[in-house]
């Protein structure tokens, strides 16, 4: 068996998952992932458990790991949902609507709601690749370790390969020094939109002459 | 240190000065109470809290202020506006500096806005804060309150980074019709300060320190921001000990005074017993560093007072 063979397990690549965040790891080949929003509990069987809190960051950190592991098939949203932010029905609406050209949640009600940090196709993916539960307000935890058993009978791994997801590559720009609008003294000067501090061009003209 | 071209506003909240130069003023320092999970707190969404302690927490933020002459205001979140009734009833008996009005939840903000109006406290409150979030009914509400001071949150998910953060300020970028700082001159708001909104660690934390410096050069307004954010979001850091978060978020506080902001919201008020002396150091390196700079650093300064 080769190396590479060796490193990739059914359905998901280690180190799984691939974004840190307050969460636990249970068994990465259970088909069931569990959020609880604001809520501060934790129950047992998921693939991975967590919290979340905002409508943005946080909803895209639980995207770019549900879909790097084609086990999990079943997203429980439980818990209290966080007033303002609004992250669970952000997710619904994530999941139902996707997102606008700007990356705007399209019909959240949460206060900002912008993915910035996923491509389109990891938004397509996570609509593809799981089901949603609504049980925001569920915080039993013993009925959360209920549906968790009740939904992984029925799972079956994604027929893809895991999501890898990869951060937006911002094009490169060419930056050029433009007017200092910052004086360090000593005729040294910053530019403070591009951050490159110099010496005054007049000064150095004179030096040179 | 460096000293700016563009004019540097200085706003007046209640008699604290926020703004200027580099070294010119000191930093102020913005505690934050009643926030969410704090032990004070035994009901959030009724605002029943021990008084005792909160009033001891206040008047700790107060005595470390007056000993490094570093003001403070006072943060107060809400998880409702039965919640912020009290606080603010609370707050009135025991602290007659500036304090910041906050909550997640936009109605209560907006009807926080309108007590304060009719409490005649409204010269006091720093609105925290118009953003991208900030709809019509939340903008009418400040607009018919008389609240003059807000934090503006440049926080752009469009176009992350600087150039993103200064577009929405300006023009709205792609996501808002009109720049977030004419949309709050037109809600009545004329003390303006810039927070760049701090990411958490690893998603961009530390271009709010750029940006802090770069909104000054181009606004000339005061900027600050919750640089603790960035700390506490820092999943590696929490195993930590006490000892060594507490060190993390004094040395986060100083970097971004050191980046030119001029207020800091450090967070949980408990942090001021770490915060004030690193603000009070930073401050002092700060005025000595731009002293050939033609910059006087005020009378009431912690390098007049501690060294």
């Amino acid at each position: 068996m080769s190396d590479e063979s060796n490193s990739i397990k059914p359905g998901y690549e280690d180190p799984w998952p691939p974004v840190r965040g307050d969460y636990l790891v249970g068994t990465a080949t259970c088909g069931v992932a569990v959020v609880t929003l604001a809520s501060p509990i934790y129950p047992k069987g998921a693939a991975i458990c967590g919290q979340c809190k905002t409508e943005n960051l946080g909803v895209e950190k639980i995207v770019a790991n549900v879909i790097s592991n084609c086990n999990i098939r079943i997203l429980i949203l439980c818990g209290v949902e966080s007033k303002g932010h609004l992250p669970g029905n952000t997710i619904l609406a994530l999941h139902r609507n996707g997102i606008d050209e700007q990356g705007r949640i399209i019909g959240s009600m949460g206060a900002i709601p912008f993915i910035q940090n996923l491509p389109a196709g990891a938004i397509e993916r996570f609509q593809q690749q799981v089901q949603l539960v609504n049980c925001i307000g569920l915080e039993d935890i013993q009925q959360i370790e209920e549906l968790i058993r009740r939904y992984d009978r029925y799972c079956q791994p994604y027929p893809s390969k895991p999501f890898q997801v990869i951060k937006r590559i911002v094009a490169s720009r060419r930056i050029s020094f433009g007017q200092g609008d910052i004086s360090l003294g000593s005729r040294v000067v910053m530019d403070a939109s591009a951050w490159i501090v110099t010496e005054e061009i007049a000064a150095k003209a004179d030096a040179e002459g | 240190m460096f000293r700016f071209s563009k004019e540097q506003s200085i706003v007046n909240v209640a008699g604290v000065k926020i703004g200027g130069q580099c070294g010119q003023l000191p930093s102020v320092l913005c505690g934050t109470i009643f926030y969410q999970g704090q032990k004070i707190i035994a009901d959030e969404e009724r605002g029943i809290f021990d008084r005792t302690a909160a009033e001891k927490l206040v008047s700790r933020q107060a005595e470390l202020s007056e000993e490094t002459e570093c003001p403070s205001v006072l943060h107060l979140y809400a998880r409702s506006i039965a919640a912020f009734e009290r606080y603010l009833d609370f707050a009135e008996q025991i602290w007659s500096g500036p304090f910041i009005i906050d909550s997640a939840d936009a109605a209560t903000r907006s009807a926080a806005a309108l007590l304060v109006s009719e409490n005649g406290l409204a010269d006091k409150a720093i609105y925290n804060s118009i953003s991208l979030a900030t709809d019509e009914k939340e903008a009418q509400a400040l607009a018919e309150s008389e609240v003059d001071s807000a934090i503006i949150l440049a926080y752009n998910p469009s176009q992350p980074g600087v150039d993103g953060s200064l577009a929405i300020l300006e023009g709205g970028g792609s996501v808002c019709e009109k720049g977030l700082l004419t949309a709050a001159h037109e809600m009545g708001l004329r003390n303006l300060l810039i927070d760049p909104a701090v990411l958490p660690l690893g998603n961009g934390a530390g271009s709010a320190l750029r940006f802090s410096v770069a909104a000054k050069a181009r606004l000339g307004l005061p900027v600050g921001s919750g640089i603790h954010n960035a700390v506490s979001s820092w999943p590696w850091l929490r195993k930590k000990e006490t000892m060594i978060r507490k060190g993390c978020d004094a040395a986060a506080s100083a970097m971004q005074l050191l980046a030119a902001a001029d207020f800091l919201l450090y967070g949980p008020i408990e942090s001021a017993e770490i915060i004030f002396p690193a603000a009070a150091l930073a401050d002092i390196l700060i005025a000595e560093a731009v002293r050939d700079l033609d910059i006087a650093t005020s009378e009431r300064h912690p390098i007049q007072r501690l060294v």
